[in-house]
């Protein structure tokens, strides 16, 4: 791939992101446990790592999180996506090789649960509060629920996109 | 390929089953102190059990505002002016259960036990 169509491309990925980012934020919370979320940008960031690469995913997570806390969070919770934004990424970068195109939805639930994981510790380091911690068991399963459900998205879409031939 | 894909799936839903059932169970304060504090610092140790009559508590800092009420035996945040709302839905907390978390404002209001010293 070109480096023009490369950039082109990031940038609309991005955009998608951000635009997922902001539309999920919108939608008020499911159930009355702080941090749990669909976390649908996720999708954006695997779709990345798997047409792009891995440098490529980080940098479209990266902007997405800054942006995102621009657009639609608040400052304080900038912190808390990122612990769990680039925690979740680690992960996936570390697990993607271990699994093929339909196990996609396995290193989703993992990285969901590094995200959970990674937000909470932020969290309890800033609140100084190990009471925090009841929320860990909660955190775990939603993580784990929402990255399968945020992995098999992934790899439907990556199915069609090949299939499209992009 | 397809053994590994159910291992690692069954692992992952022991995970979830596993999460559900000790949630509301672990890290439950016992007691009637209720402790707010504010970005990891505390504001306020309020005995519950000592409470005769409701009132509010306006609690505004930089992170931004809550008001908590505070009753006989039980607190809970009845307004936030963060966007999601979570800490309002969560409703009463009382003698034991999982602290209120409202992670924009960074409040949080647990339960711990014993005495206020004076």
């Amino acid at each position: 791939m070109g480096k023009t169509k490369k950039l082109a491309l990031m940038a609309l990925l991005t955009a998608i992101a951000l635009t997922i980012f902001v539309i999920e934020n919108q939608i008020p919370a499911p159930v009355p446990v702080p941090g749990v979320k669909l976390g649908l940008a996720n999708i954006v960031t695997l779709i990345t790592m798997k047409l792009l690469g891995k440098k490529e995913a980080g940098a479209v997570l990266l902007v997405r999180i800054l942006m995102g806390t621009m657009f639609a969070g608040s400052p304080s919770t900038l912190l808390f996506s990122a612990a769990g934004g680039v925690l979740a990424f680690l992960v996936m970068c570390l697990t993607l090789r271990f699994f093929g195109d339909d196990q996609l939805w396995i290193v989703s639930a993992l990285a969901g649960l590094a995200h959970n994981a990674g937000q909470l510790l932020a969290c309890m380091l800033v609140v100084k509060t190990p009471g925090v911690l009841a929320y860990a068991p909660v955190l775990a399963a939603s993580g784990v629920i929402t990255g399968v459900f945020t992995g098999l998205a992934a790899q439907f879409l990556l199915k069609a996109l090949k299939k499209a031939k992009l | 390929m397809k053994k590994k894909s159910f291992l690692w799936g069954l692992l992952l839903a022991l995970i979830v089953a596993a999460g559900l059932l000790l949630y509301g169970k672990l890290g439950r304060g016992e007691g009637m102190v209720a402790v707010v504090s504010v970005n990891g610092e505390v504001l306020e140790r309020i005995d519950l059990s000592k409470v005769r009559e409701a009132y509010d508590l306006d609690v505004a800092t930089d992170f931004g505002r809550n008001i908590v009420h505070v009753e006989p035996g039980a607190i809970s945040v009845t307004h936030a002016d963060c966007p999601d709302q979570i800490c309002v839905m969560q409703g009463k907390l009382s003698s034991n259960g999982i602290p209120i978390i409202c992670m924009p404002n960074r409040l949080v209001i647990s339960i711990e036990g014993g005495d206020i010293d004076g």
